[in-house]
């Protein structure tokens, strides 16, 4: 059997481990289904981040998510990271290993960002074609997810949810499905969010991302910043509708909340999923889509995978 | 003539990596129009804009993360000019931006303009220091028994292995002390420090990072020790005075009993 094919657990409902939550997430232990963590800011030697990590996988199961693959770049992917990563996955014992639909650089520079793919079958072959490798190559069934954008190529030739459906079918691997993004780059590209949603391939939904975001007017920007919107949330169930009961994470990296705020977050998303398993099993009707969006003020806003790296900057005694 | 995606791409990070307004620049913004398709909302020179801004912010607010003693000398806007001139000249190549500043002392020893660029160039070092001894791989500390069991024959030939979360910095400024100063949120102007060199041992305990000022035989005898010298070499090359030599017969049992309590020493090896 492939390992994409092998069953996917629901692992319910998860939140980002993120370093302001270490210490109240170490003392309480508090009811959460599942962590997703940021697979680069542990893919280091040792010290406080791995000493954290291994504390947390004593109570609690944990997926991996990275943002630094840029599988689609020109570069073909690097060896010694993606050993480190396959190490990690044997620490963590993730049950699978995501990381997005993009491209991060070229000629050895590596910009730290989620740049968007031209839709063009040729990047099509190009992606399939590692994606295949690196899952052969971890060991461990392997996802991408759809990221937000705020640009478009003139060169596309496939709308979003065709590039990423067809990748995902060729290559035999997941999809982790951020109904997020799907709403801002909706917004971003004037395309019908629906639609995305019900084109992709549900069966190779594995996970699901939700997260707030940043509405500058002429643009949306994901900064993973505030409680999930209404209108996230209503595109949220009728996604569960069409998949079933899929693990699902909230992301909150900028201005971080206290734990118990996260928490209650990730229990509003548990309803949204309950309603939305709902009205798959037709208990209920879907309620009318509103997918206006509020317009709000906006400062200059970075967007941020994982929220902040735990570093030497705020330690050191002497 | 359309261009492959590789080349596409290619272009694209010089577009992304440009140090000014896509719209300014005609080579870019011609770039834009011709691969970007905008919308009713932006044009495609904006669409390229958000990401060529994001690429700035992220970077330069990576930097002043990491080095909040270094920002801390220069102020707001050399701290920036310094940023700015460290990514158009350094390319990020790590997947990780604990890698970015890597190389900014290096970059800091060739700026002359920069003010107070000595001070700089330790405060560089240090914070980089307290990076790399951050995540260094774990070893568990040697027992003070093992160094005791060492039979006395045998002292001269053994080696000990220093701890990969160490590292040993000589510096003109203390600047250890001026970073303390810098991050404790007074209101009260901080001095800038007289010269006044230093020896400093960074290192990790009990995942704790500190820093410790050692005295110049210690720190020779230490430096020697970790260049995988065994003691008795190290000795002699820190022994290179009379003086030095006083100092190193009365002080090496302390000097090693402190260093491998203190997790400095994680092995020894006797043939």
């Amino acid at each position: 059997m492939a390992i994409s094919q092998a069953m996917k657990p629901d692992l319910g409902v998860g939140v980002g481990l993120r370093v302001p939550h270490y210490a109240a997430i170490l003392r309480e232990r508090p009811s959460v289904d599942f962590f997703e963590i940021i697979s680069e800011n542990f893919m280091v030697e040792g010290g406080k981040p791995l000493y954290h990590l291994e504390r947390v996988l004593e109570h609690y199961r944990v997926v991996q998510h990275g943002v630094s693959l840029g599988i689609a770049g020109p570069d073909e992917p690097d060896r010694a990271y993606l050993t480190r990563l396959k190490q990690l996955a044997r620490r963590t014992k993730t049950p699978w290993v995501s990381d997005h639909f993009c491209w991060s650089g070229a000629g050895g520079a590596h910009l730290h960002d989620l740049l968007p793919i031209p839709y063009t079958p040729e990047a099509v072959r190009r992606t399939v074609e590692r994606a295949r490798m690196i899952q052969d190559f971890l060991e461990v069934p392997f996802a991408l997810e759809n990221t937000s954008s705020y640009l478009t190529y003139r060169s596309s030739t496939l709308s979003e949810w065709e590039f990423i459906s067809e990748i995902a079918e060729r290559a035999d691997i997941g999809l982790l499905f951020d109904v997020n993004n799907v709403y801002v780059s909706a917004f971003n590209h004037g395309f019908d969010a629906e639609t995305f949603v019900r084109s992709v391939p549900h069966s190779r939904i594995w996970q699901i991302h939700l997260a707030g975001h940043t509405n500058l007017g002429k643009y949306i920007i994901d900064t993973h910043r505030g409680s999930v919107i209404e209108e996230v949330l209503a595109l949220y169930r009728q996604t569960i509708a069409l998949t079933g009961a899929v693990s699902t994470l909230i992301e909150w990296d900028d201005e971080i909340p206290e734990l118990p705020v996260l928490l209650a977050e990730a229990e509003r998303a548990r309803r949204a999923r309950d309603e939305g398993l709902a009205l798959r099993e037709g208990r209920t009707l879907p309620p009318a889509a509103a997918l206006a969006t509020p317009i709000t003020a906006g400062e200059k806003s970075v967007w941020k995978q994982g929220g902040p790296r735990e570093s030497a900057a705020s330690e050191v005694s002497g | 003539m359309t261009p492959s995606l590789s080349e596409l791409q290619r272009r694209m990070v010089g577009a992304l990596r440009h140090d000014g307004a896509l719209a300014t620049h005609p080579g870019w913004n011609q770039f834009a129009l011709e691969h970007v398709s905008g919308n009713e909302r932006l044009s495609p020179t904006e669409q390229l804009e958000i990401y060529r801004e994001q690429f700035w912010l992220r970077h330069t607010g990576s930097l002043v993360e990491d080095f909040p003693g270094l920002s801390g000398i220069l102020g707001q806007a050399d701290w920036e000019k310094l940023a700015e001139h460290y990514l158009r000249a350094v390319t990020p190549d790590s997947y990780t931006l604990r890698d970015l500043g890597s190389r900014l002392p290096e970059l800091i020893e060739g700026a002359s303009w920069l003010p107070h660029q000595a001070l700089c160039l330790d405060m560089a070092r240090l914070e980089l220091a307290y990076i790399e001894v951050f995540d260094a791989r774990d070893t568990p500390p040697l027992a003070p028994e093992r160094l005791a069991a060492i039979p006395e024959a045998a002292f001269a030939e053994a080696r000990l292995v220093i701890a990969p979360s160490v590292r040993l910095l000589e510096l003109r400024y203390p600047v250890a002390d001026l970073r303390r100063r810098l991050r404790a949120e007074s209101d009260e102007p901080v001095a800038i420090p007289d010269e006044s060199p230093l020896q400093l041992v960074v290192y990790r305990r009990e995942l704790g990072l500190w820093d410790m000022p050692v005295s110049p035989v210690a720190f020779t005898f230490l430096s020697g020790l970790a260049a995988g010298k065994n003691l008795g070499a190290a000795a002699e090359t820190a022994a290179s005075t009379a003086e030095a030599e006083s100092e190193l017969g009365q002080n090496i049992g302390a000097w090693l009993g402190e260093w491998t309590t203190k997790g400095l020493v994680c092995d020894v090896l006797v043939d």
